[in-house]
């Protein structure tokens, strides 16, 4: 079977003040359909720029993305807009809900892009929030929201359409350790219904969760580590729900 | 420390390059408003003084049987100033078939005061007549048309040179009869027996206020008279029966100026309201890194009165320039030719206007400010999800998701979006009172006296088309804003799957809404206004005629027009920004 997400020589140089900036050099990367991937590494080493050529968020200078077959990095913005729509879903570490709309509303939004009649459409977002111990505070704005809550309805939009791939940025580096062993473990959950996870972190304990880490470092992957056989027994790290 | 704090204003400024010259335009084009709305009223107001200036109008204006008398006149104490005694005849004037009485004036080119200003064709010579413009206008004569003038002792058969105005002639046909010129010999041709003629003076004072004590010298210095032979009419009596003429002028007029004015404040509103939300952020910033309130007060306030001052020049330059073509039709309603000139003061009264609500925008927020926590302050510029839950069902019951995604944003942001709207229904208003003015004036018989000058049509349609721009500049600039402040919502969306046109639709179907209702308001609020107007001109409202239905009903649907055309190209430049780059922006 193809892979899910895959990348070949991708490169992003950015100009900044008239100087040229190299914030990937040539990534070859492949994600398997269920399979739960971290990538990890230091500040400015080009994570979160992958993250964005892979979603179809921005654009390579060089190289190509293919997303279930399919090579994206040249389609339009209302091409990739729509393919997103039903095989990504992407989770910021700055949560980025709509201010002007509620905690459910957020989350109704990608199931009323695809079509769902709008009751439909609240009934699965109040599902999804019930699912994710929020159901009480669906009608409040994000700015009534603490962090772990934002994070939980930013999670709930991204998988409310059941996207093939959730790709995440720093899902947990704005959060206390409490809302962020929360989260976590709403992504493991997701990963355990078969969804594929694509993470950005630099926290050595979130990635311990994942399938495979690949560590990035100027632009360039630098380590490649397996740890699904690993994590077997013993684990590496026991998350532990909150109270 | 001052040094600092003028440096940190205009780096501000330097860094929010789009914001500063959207706040210059915009606040550009309220004080262009101003100075237009000034300079259009002053020439609708003040025609007489100008054309009694140009005509070196007379103090006293005196009619006697004989040219002695007349010469007596001009010589009594405290005349500074006189012209040739004019004779004057009563006479017919047959156009088209048509006969009109007409008072001929002797004119030459001796006359020195109350001389008759050109406004059309050439000037007076021996055989031909020139009308009295007003006169010319209501009976339909034009400049190469030829008239029988004839007294019963004599006629002339004349062609009409041009046409002319002095401010001592009342509007015809509210005044009969009216006036022409003719010289002495062509006079003479039509009425021969000068025993019949009358004579005019017209007499500048050393003391243009002593008119009145002047004329009852004058009148009691000649000898007695039958009732009606001699009469005397000051410059106050002519300035009165001018104004009366003008009034309907006048009240229209005002009442645009006023609508104008209402429209520039709005827009300076919603433009300080904008900064407002936006300086949250950086009065924040400030405080976290050290400034006192006092400090930060200071910023914002040479900030606003740099940015109010440019503005100020700039919509000087913009009303100096454009109110002379504008006011042009108000001038020609009573003066000759007209030389507007922009007023330096009206850039006073612009300053005035533009910098008080920049500079209140600017305080309140570091009122505000001084209240909050330097974290609460960043996060105080921010929207939030709209308080109306009713007006959220209704919304989103109603419109399609883009649309309802577009007026929520419109509900989140309360004060800008019934500014916004209150614009487009003063101008919608504005527009179905200068429909149903040309409704009433189209079902006047044309020989019916009418209060309002043929040209005061044009000057409204003008006036129109000004507050159009302004309302259409306002939504673009609006829309700019609302797409700027929203850049990085529209980042998200799109990570979501929102395509580019789906929220280009939900930002034009939005404001598209808005200004439909504002457009349904407008047609009842603009009825009401003129039927006010038409009655404060004067007349009873019972004549009033409202522009037809197919009339009215052109006002949402122009008022779509303009939306959709307004506020595409802002919201699909919004959407041209990288998904990345607007998740990125601040």
């Amino acid at each position: 079977m193809a892979p899910i997400l895959e990348a070949r020589q991708l490169a992003k140089t950015y100009e900044t003040g008239g100087a040229k900036v190299l914030g990937l050099r040539g990534v070859d990367l492949t994600v398997e359909r269920g399979e739960f991937v971290a990538i990890m590494g230091p500040s400015g080493c080009g994570k979160s720029t992958l993250l964005n050529l892979l979603a179809g968020l921005d654009r390579p200078t060089a190289g190509e993305v293919w997303l279930d077959g399919v090579r994206i990095d040249g389609m339009s913005e209302t091409a990739l807009a729509r393919l997103r729509r039903r095989k990504i879903g992407f989770v910021f570490q700055f949560f980025n809900l709509v201010p002007t709309l509620t905690a459910a509303e957020n989350v109704e939004l990608p199931l009323l892009l695809v079509g769902r009649r709008r009751r439909s459409a609240r009934r699965d977002a109040r599902e999804l929030l019930d699912a994710l111990g929020i159901a009480e505070r669906h009608g409040a704005a994000p700015a009534q929201l603490s962090g772990g809550q934002q994070q939980r309805v930013a999670l709930a939009r991204a998988l409310a359409n059941r996207p093939d791939i959730v790709l995440a940025d720093e899902p947990t580096g704005n959060l206390d350790s409490t809302a962020a062993r929360e989260v976590l473990r709403l992504f493991r959950d997701a990963r355990d219904r078969g969804q594929t996870l694509l993470l950005v972190t630099h926290d050595p304990s979130v990635a311990s969760t994942a399938d495979r880490v690949i560590t990035l470092r100027d632009g360039l992957v630098a380590d490649e580590t397996e740890l699904g056989a690993v994590r077997q027994v013993p684990p590496l790290l026991e998350l532990q729900s909150p109270p | 420390m001052t040094l600092m704090l003028i440096g940190l204003a205009f780096a501000g400024m330097r860094s929010r390059l789009l914001a500063t010259a959207l706040t210059i335009a915009i606040a550009a084009a309220a004080a262009g408003t101003i100075v237009l709305a000034l300079e259009v009223r002053s020439t609708g107001i003040d025609p007489w003084d100008r054309t009694f200036s140009e005509a070196n109008g007379a103090h006293v204006l005196a009619f006697v049987p004989s040219r002695g008398e007349a010469v007596a006149i001009g010589r009594l104490p405290g005349v500074t100033e006189r012209g040739a005694p004019a004779p004057r005849v009563l006479a017919t004037m047959r156009s088209r078939g048509h006969d009109e009485r007409v008072e001929l004036a002797g004119s030459d080119r001796h006359t020195r005061v109350n001389v008759p200003l050109p406004t059309a064709g050439s000037e007076l010579r021996d055989g031909g007549i020139v009308l009295e413009r007003s006169f010319a206008r209501a009976l339909g004569i034009r400049t190469g048309a030829r008239v029988r003038l004839s007294s019963g002792h004599g006629f002339v058969e004349a062609p009409v040179l041009g046409t002319a105005v002095v401010p001592s002639q009342p509007r015809y046909p509210r005044h009969k009869p009216g006036l022409a010129w003719v010289t002495s010999v062509t006079l003479a041709r039509v009425e021969p027996d000068r025993t019949r003629w009358r004579w005019s003076e017209a007499v500048r004072l050393r003391d243009p206020s002593a008119a009145q004590p002047f004329a009852a010298r004058a009148a009691a210095a000649l000898p007695p008279a039958r009732p009606g032979d001699v009469f005397l009419q000051t410059w106050q009596s002519q300035r009165d029966d001018a104004l009366g003429d003008a009034q309907g002028t006048q009240v229209i007029v005002t009442m645009f100026t006023v609508l104008l004015l209402l429209v520039a404040f709005v827009v300076v509103a919603i433009l300080a309201g904008a900064r407002a939300s936006e300086q949250h952020r950086q009065i924040g910033l400030l405080k976290a890194v050290g400034f006192t309130p006092r400090q930060i007060g200071l910023v914002f306030a040479i900030e606003s009165a740099a940015l109010g001052l440019a503005a100020a020049v700039l919509g000087f330059g913009l009303g100096a320039i454009l109110a002379p073509r504008l006011a042009a039709p108000s001038a020609e309603t009573l003066l000759g030719s007209p030389s507007i000139a922009a007023n330096p003061w009206h850039i006073v009264v612009a300053c005035c206007v533009v910098l008080p609500v920049l500079f209140a925008g600017a305080l309140t927020s570091v009122r505000r400010s001084t209240r909050y926590t330097a974290l609460e302050a960043i996060r105080a510029g921010t929207v939030s999800v709209p308080e109306s839950r009713v007006a959220r069902a209704v919304v989103r019951g109603a419109a399609p998701w883009p649309v309802a995604l577009g007026l929520t944003e419109l509900l989140a942001r309360r004060r800008r979006t019934l500014l916004l709207a209150a614009a487009i229904a003063v101008t919608g208003a504005v527009v179905v009172t200068s429909l149903s003015l040309d409704a009433t004036l189209d079902s006047r018989p044309a020989s019916e006296p009418s209060d309002f000058p043929d040209e005061l049509l044009l000057l409204v349609y003008t006036l129109d088309t000004v507050l159009l721009l302004i309302t259409a500049t306002t939504l673009v600039a609006v829309v700019l804003l609302s797409v700027r402040e929203r850049i990085r919502d529209y980042g998200v969306l799109k990570a979501v799957g929102v395509t580019p046109s789906q929220i280009v639709s939900g930002v034009v179907g939005s404001h598209t809404a808005l200004a439909m209702l504002a457009s349904v308001v407008a047609v009842p609020l603009g009825v009401g206004l003129y039927l006010v107007l038409y009655a404060i001109a004067g007349d009873s409202t019972e004549d009033a005629v409202i522009a037809p239905w197919w009339s009215l009903a052109s006002i949402p649907v122009g008022t779509v027009v303009v939306v959709v055309a307004a506020t595409s190209l802002p919201a699909w430049l919004a959407t041209r920004i990288r998904t990345a780059d607007a998740l990125r922006y601040e």
